[in-house]
């Protein structure tokens, strides 16, 4: 660590600026009202849940004992048909902020990043994004239709679909909303609200193009219509550029069929672009020399400027990314060594460059990529260094192949203001107390 | 071994033309691969749902403001609010007007949407939310005629038709432009880049984020919206205890396994349609779980109340619709959907 913050002169400042901060978040009252409690019981307000686990610890089980499950057999095969993980991870889940949304049917859940690996999500843990609710659909009975400005109108079953050679990318899938409720100030206290509406799978299905080829998209096609099977009939329009280039048609992920909460049996997946392209349970594309401009693309996303005027077709999700350990939910352990992680993505193509500070933007040191470095994918990076309980403002920044830098946040409300909602793609802060614990603050 | 079997497969391929069929195929050709089942236009038709500002895709009829004003107050005004003001936290349709640079902007049809034709497409797609597709199209004509009269767009006595809707200019139309980014510019800055004197930290806001699975004794909202009804009712449980002088140790999720056979069956089907009133009390239902609202109901006894759910009821606080709105249920399953909900609201 000492590498990183030279001399003793940054770090008293660091501490001291860790200590300011706490007078700082004077815009709730209710956070006076807990510290007045904490002070008072002279300890820290906040019991992180996996220090209890470890209190719960049967000692029987431990060496040089013989545990239990090494006295007696396991339950055989087929017990349970369709795998689930084991019963000491039910904590990782799927979260929602019920105040978000009047009610769970046209809502948002969020990914548990802080518990996750790699760089794949599984298959239960995808983000949830639903105007309708999730419809069940019989793959039997689904339809996709293609037609409007094409040679031949099809109508495909899913069999139909099957039969085309497949192709399986890896790439994530994100909502432009994910950090939104951060533009005017820090709102969440877990990475899972600030950046779970995230996820990364590899998907299989069908180019679009392929299937555009097939029906012969005439010469004045320029856009593509994709609507949903669902109770919303959730549409965007998309242009043929992007159609040609990448868009998929996906019936799988992660090596099974879609879950219905991602469009069983059917979804498009435009790769980098905002999730709400993706269009689940997808029974129609129409080819037209014009955009639609339907309640999804000038209602909802579209990104409100100070100056009242408001930006459309606001497609690429731009460079990101985000430390998940230590995060809220991961605090520090112990002093010692501690491997820095998390996760950087890029709408324009493949992570470059991530670098690190430990005191709030100051000084950055350079992070290691580690695992596939893929185009249009969750990567993730890593730094190992050495914490000795002193204060830290951790932060990440993300650089792309195209050379595009992650913004800090108030080079973003310069231009932006606060009330874009979506695409808030600035660097993102912690802050590590002294204690261990993680909070997230911002820094202007 | 396997080298061979791959020699005899790629022979056997040849032997049936597959090889040369799969080294011709060139993207250029449409209908290469021949899948997939010619469009009639009758199937398209069903299907083609979708309106363009150009008025494109609109069908054939007309509709006015004051046919509109009735069905909007059956239809839409339980959620959207009587003027387009939104209950609760449903959409606001209405007002907003010069709210756009202020520190809290009104988005709505009249303050923000660029296009008519938006509207007469998602009402026509969209709504009303709990029964999406059921309006003719006349009725989607009167409606969006009434919505755009109550944001001051059209006259009382206006007719909405198929070939004025894209005429109509809305206030916001000329403020939207293509996304210009990048736009802004960071650059890769690694030593000094900023005084870390200058830097301000602000915190969190805190009580607003669910936090129970990591902070231990949080008192914070819960992590789903059924965790949050479920959290709402135990602490009612427990005031209600209290108020009697019992003492009760609130049972966190421990309900779902004491419902009878009925109830369990029906819990899906109250998801699926009767949740979206029930579960937030919307437009004066009994909201589940709320025991008050439900203590007075309940008294009536199950067949009352299943016949009210199945024939529709108007009561002291809203309509209560025919099986919630969903005629396709089954009486079984209307039964079974009271049972959960009675016996989740004990
Ligand atoms: C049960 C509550 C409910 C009823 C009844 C209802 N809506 Fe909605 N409406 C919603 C919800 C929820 C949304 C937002 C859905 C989403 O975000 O995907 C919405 C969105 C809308 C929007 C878009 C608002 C915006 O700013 O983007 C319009 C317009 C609309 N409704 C019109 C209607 C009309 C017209 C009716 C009656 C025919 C109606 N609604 C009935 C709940 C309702
Ligand atoms: C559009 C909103 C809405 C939906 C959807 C809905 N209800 Fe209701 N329901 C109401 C309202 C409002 C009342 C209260 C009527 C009153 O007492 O004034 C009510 C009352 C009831 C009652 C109590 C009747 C009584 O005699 O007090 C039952 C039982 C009931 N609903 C069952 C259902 C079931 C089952 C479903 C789903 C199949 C359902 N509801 C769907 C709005 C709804």
């Amino acid at each position: 660590m000492s590498k990183i913050i030279k001399g003793p002169s940054t770090r008293e400042l660091m501490a001291q600026m860790v200590q300011e901060s706490e007078h700082l978040s004077i815009n709730d009252r209710r956070d006076f009202l807990r510290k007045g409690v904490a002070a008072a019981a002279g300890m820290a307000a906040t019991t992180i849940a996996g220090s209890s686990i470890a209190s719960e610890v049967n000692k029987a089980n431990l060496p040089p004992n013989e545990p239990a499950w090494g006295k007696q057999l396991g339950h055989g095969v087929v017990e349970h048909p369709y795998g689930s993980p084991s019963k000491f991870e039910n904590h990782v889940v799927r979260r929602t902020v019920p105040w978000l949304t009047a009610d769970s049917i046209a809502s948002i859940s969020m990914t548990p990043l802080q518990d996750l690996k790699g760089i794949i999500t599984p298959n239960g843990l995808v983000f949830e994004r639903y105007h309708g609710g999730v419809p069940q659909i019989p793959v039997e009975e689904h339809r996709l239709i293609i037609h409007g400005l094409v040679e031949r109108p099809i109508i495909f079953t899913m069999e139909d679909l099957m039969r085309f050679p497949s192709v399986s990318e890896i790439k994530f899938i994100e909502c432009p909303a994910n950090g939104g409720m951060e533009w005017k100030g820090a709102q969440m206290e877990a990475l899972q609200f600030t950046h779970g509406m995230l996820s990364c799978c590899e998907w299989t299905g069908v180019p679009l193009k392929v299937l555009l080829e097939e029906a012969g998209v005439k010469p004045e096609g320029k856009w593509i219509l994709a609507e949903g099977a669902d109770g919303s009939h959730m549409s965007r329009s998309i242009p043929i550029e992007k159609a040609l280039e990448d868009t998929l048609v996906v019936y799988a992920q992660n090596g099974e069929m879609l879950r219905p909460e991602q469009g069983y049996p059917l979804r498009l997946l435009n790769p980098g672009w905002e999730g709400n392209t993706s269009i689940k349970w997808l029974r129609r594309l129409e080819v037209g020399d014009k955009p639609w401009y339907h309640r999804e693309e000038t209602s909802k996303y579209t990104d409100l400027m100070p100056d009242g005027r408001a930006r459309k077709f606001t497609f690429v999700q731009e460079t990101n990314s985000v430390i998940t350990s230590p995060c809220p939910e991961k605090p520090m352990v112990k002093p010692g060594f501690v491997e820095i992680e998390g996760l950087a993505w890029s709408g324009r193509g493949k992570i470059k460059q991530v670098d690190i500070s430990f005191d709030g933007g100051v000084t950055w040191v350079p992070a290691k990529l580690k695992g596939l470095v893929l185009d249009k994918a969750l990567t993730r990076f890593s730094l190992v260094t050495k914490w000795d309980g002193q204060p830290w403002l951790l932060q990440s920044r993300s650089i792309d192949e195209t050379g595009y830098v992650q913004p800090t946040l108030s080079q973003l409300r310069k231009v932006r203001g606060g009330n874009s909602i979506y695409h808030k793609n600035s660097i993102h802060t912690w802050k590590v107390a002294p204690t261990g614990e993680v909070t997230n603050v911002q820094i202007t | 071994m396997f080298k061979s079997l791959d020699n005899k497969l790629k022979k056997s391929l040849m032997a049936l033309g597959l090889g040369a069929a799969i080294a011709a195929s060139g993207l250029a050709n449409a209908g290469q691969f021949n899948i997939g089942t010619t469009a009639t236009p009758e199937e398209i038709a069903g299907w083609d749902i979708d309106i363009r500002p150009d008025g494109m895709g609109l069908p054939e009829g007309q509709g006015t403001v004051e046919a509109g004003e009735e069905q909007y107050e059956a239809l839409c005004a339980t959620c959207h609010g009587l003027f387009g003001e939104g209950e609760g936290r449903w959409p606001v349709l209405a007002g907003g007007q010069d709210t756009l640079t202020e520190e809290r902007p009104t988005k709505t049809v009249g303050s923000y949407w660029p296009y008519a034709s938006t509207l007469y497409d998602y009402i026509r797609r969209a709504m009303p939310f709990t029964a999406p597709r059921s309006l003719s199209d006349q009725q989607v004509y009167d409606i969006t005629a009434y919505v755009l009269y109550l944001n001051e767009i059209v006259d009382e006595d206006f007719v909405l038709t198929k070939d004025n809707l894209a005429t109509i200019e809305m206030p916001n139309q000329d403020n939207f432009f293509v996304d210009p980014r990048p736009d802004v510019k960071n650059t890769r800055c690694m030593k000094n880049c900023a005084d870390p004197k200058k830097l301000q930290i602000a915190g969190t806001l805190r009580g607003i984020t669910p936090v129970g699975h990591f902070v231990e004794g949080a008192d914070a909202p819960a992590a789903s919206h059924d965790a949050q009804m479920e959290q709402e009712h135990n602490k009612e449980k427990v005031r209600k205890a209290s108020l009697k002088g019992e003492e009760v140790t609130s049972s966190n999720g421990g309900g779902a396994s004491a419902l009878s056979e009925s109830a369990t069956a029906g819990q899906s089907t109250y998801d699926g349609a009767c949740k979206v009133c029930h579960g937030s009390g919307l437009t004066g239902s009994p909201k589940i779980g709320d025991i008050d609202a439900w203590a007075g109901r309940i008294k009536q006894g199950m067949p009352v109340l299943v016949e009210h759910a199945i024939k529709g009821f108007t009561g002291d606080t809203g309509v209560m619709p025919p099986k919630g709105g969903r005629v396709d249920l089954s009486d079984k399953q209307v039964e079974d959907a009271v049972a959960y909900m009675v016996e989740s609201s004990r």
